[in-house]
């Protein structure tokens, strides 16, 4: 699965921001995870000078990913965001109205804390093993264990008690609410991207790009297509070498 | 708790009565788990004849409330809601916008999926087992047992990760997002109510009228009392007899 061992080695004197993702690298997407993915986009959207490190060293918080910034390290990918806009000055959501950016945090939470778990049921309940998309293969023993473990998340946090038709119903209302918010615009408050488009690109393209042959990716293809336009010029404009990066590029470092 | 047969004698399956099964009243709230109180909210809203039976009956998920419905068992309570709109024919988002319809499931989404765990986390590990607000004080093997219980879903689910001032600085946010969202309004989306307005209500409620003494209920009252507002002005609306309500104990 990637490389455990020695601890990377991190440079607290300089500006740059180590990101540090678990390595999920996709066959179809830079990270199997949409929080790495929504926070690579992030920092791409900011321009924020950045060295992605895979390892799979998780974060204090035991998740996947966290970022060390001049000696500091940070868990979670919207507390990251949040240092990381205080630390270089940045607002992706200056343009927006009051009212937009309440509706951006309700649109974040809907994606990052309902929509993540008909993910993350479909991919370890439902999904052939086969489709995963993992850019390298995975010992059936840790997919064993993590499978019975988010059993137990998804069951503690509710998505895992309905069934699967449930859980896509689930997910259709969602992708239903994005794609009808979104309408033709660009992105989803206008001609400017903002900080809830990173979140909704990150979890989308798990759909759009990864998991091809769920009926989810199906649905957005059929029903919603403006999704999957939105998701191609998200990659089009912040991901212009994202054929590169599933390559193995020069932009990640591996310890 | 009552045995499967004489819960089963509590119903009449031929009338067009739903029965609400929920958790025993709450001594500040009808309910202290912000789902019964959402569901009896939209039933009382939807003017759907019901009766609410007390008790800790758990659904086929495991969970509090579901409905019966001549004969049908609904568990959750948005596809009890879901149920209900199709066989009574409401739909109290049919005024909304497309737009208007996407921003109502993601407040919906928000209040239930992050908010709650914001509730959740707060009562369970921060709060004074004192400030509980049910008629009786939880017995001491019930509290450990609940709490380790959900220490793991929280944990699962990702808040309980967080310390107690993040999880603050979260709920702040949700509130933040809601009042300035709420405005000047009398309901989320105008002078009309909408299905997540009854979602709302009952999550909020248990800050403003349950948790009084807790740091989210000061923060509403300071800095988003038109949240505050919002909860009289839904309690007056759907609730005219909330108090002989927590009195009484029943409906």
């Amino acid at each position: 699965m990637g490389l455990r061992g020695s601890k990377p080695t991190f440079d607290d004197s300089s500006n740059v921001v180590y990101f540090i993702q678990i390595p999920l690298r996709g066959l179809r997407v830079p990270n199997l995870s949409p929080f790495p993915l929504k926070l690579e986009t992030y920092l791409r959207m900011a321009k924020i000078p950045h060295e992605s490190i895979m390892i799979s060293t998780l974060s204090s918080k035991g998740k996947t990913p966290w970022i060390r910034h001049r000696g500091k390290d940070v868990a979670d990918s919207q507390f990251c965001i949040e240092y990381l806009n205080k630390q270089f000055g940045v607002n992706l959501n200056e343009h927006l109205t009051k009212e937009q950016q309440a509706v951006s945090r309700a649109i974040l939470k809907m994606v990052e804390e309902n929509l993540y778990w008909v993910l993350v049921c479909y991919r370890w309940f439902f999904c052939d093993p086969k489709d995963l998309g993992l850019a390298q293969s995975f010992p059936w023993l840790i997919y064993a264990f993590i499978r019975r473990r988010v059993r137990g998340f998804a069951n503690g946090q509710g998505m895992g008690r309905h069934s699967p038709e449930e859980i896509f119903q689930i997910g259709k209302l969602d992708f239903k609410a994005l794609s009808d918010y979104l309408g033709e615009k660009k992105f989803l408050f206008g001609d400017q991207p903002s900080e809830t488009d990173c979140s909704a690109f990150g979890m989308l393209a798990q759909f759009v790009f990864s998991n091809i042959e769920s009926p989810h990716c199906a649905l957005i293809k059929k029903e919603f297509p403006n999704l999957e336009r939105y998701c191609h010029t998200m990659r089009n404009t912040f991901w212009p070498d994202w054929d590169q990066v599933l390559k193995g590029d020069a932009s990640s470092t591996k310890l | 708790m009552g045995s499967w047969l004489s819960r089963k004698s509590k119903f009449d399956d031929t009338s067009n009565t739903v029965y609400l099964m929920q958790m025993p009243r709450g001594t500040r709230v009808p309910s202290l788990s912000p789902f019964p109180l959402k569901l009896e909210t939209y039933l009382r809203m939807a003017k759907i004849s019901h009766k609410s039976i007390l008790g800790f009956s758990l659904s086929s998920k495991g969970k509090i409330p579901w409905i019966r419905h001549r004969g049908k068992d609904v568990a959750d309570s948005q596809f009890s809601i879901e149920y209900l709109n199709k066989e009574f024919g409401v739909d109290f988002n049919a005024h909304l916008t497309n737009e208007e319809k996407a921003v109502s499931r993601a407040f919906l989404k928000m209040v239930e999926e992050n908010l709650f765990w914001v509730l959740v986390c707060y009562r369970w590990f921060f709060m004074d087992p004192k400030d509980f607000g049910f008629s009786k004080p939880i017995p001491w093997l019930w509290l450990a047992y609940i709490r380790r219980m959900t220490r793991g879903y929280a944990y699962g689910h990702g808040m309980g990760r967080h310390s107690e001032e993040e999880i603050f600085h979260i709920g702040k946010l949700d509130l933040q997002a809601l009042s300035d969202y709420l405005g000047a309004k009398k309901f989320l989306f105008g002078d009309k109510p909408s299905e997540t307005d009854c979602s709302v209500f009952g999550m909020l409620a248990q800050f403003v009228f349950s948790d009084t003494k807790s740091p989210y209920c000061a923060l509403i009252k300071k800095e988003f009392p038109n949240l505050e507002r919002y909860c009289h002005t839904m309690r007056d609306a759907f609730w005219p007899d909330w108090d002989d309500v927590l009195k009484k104990g029943s409906s």
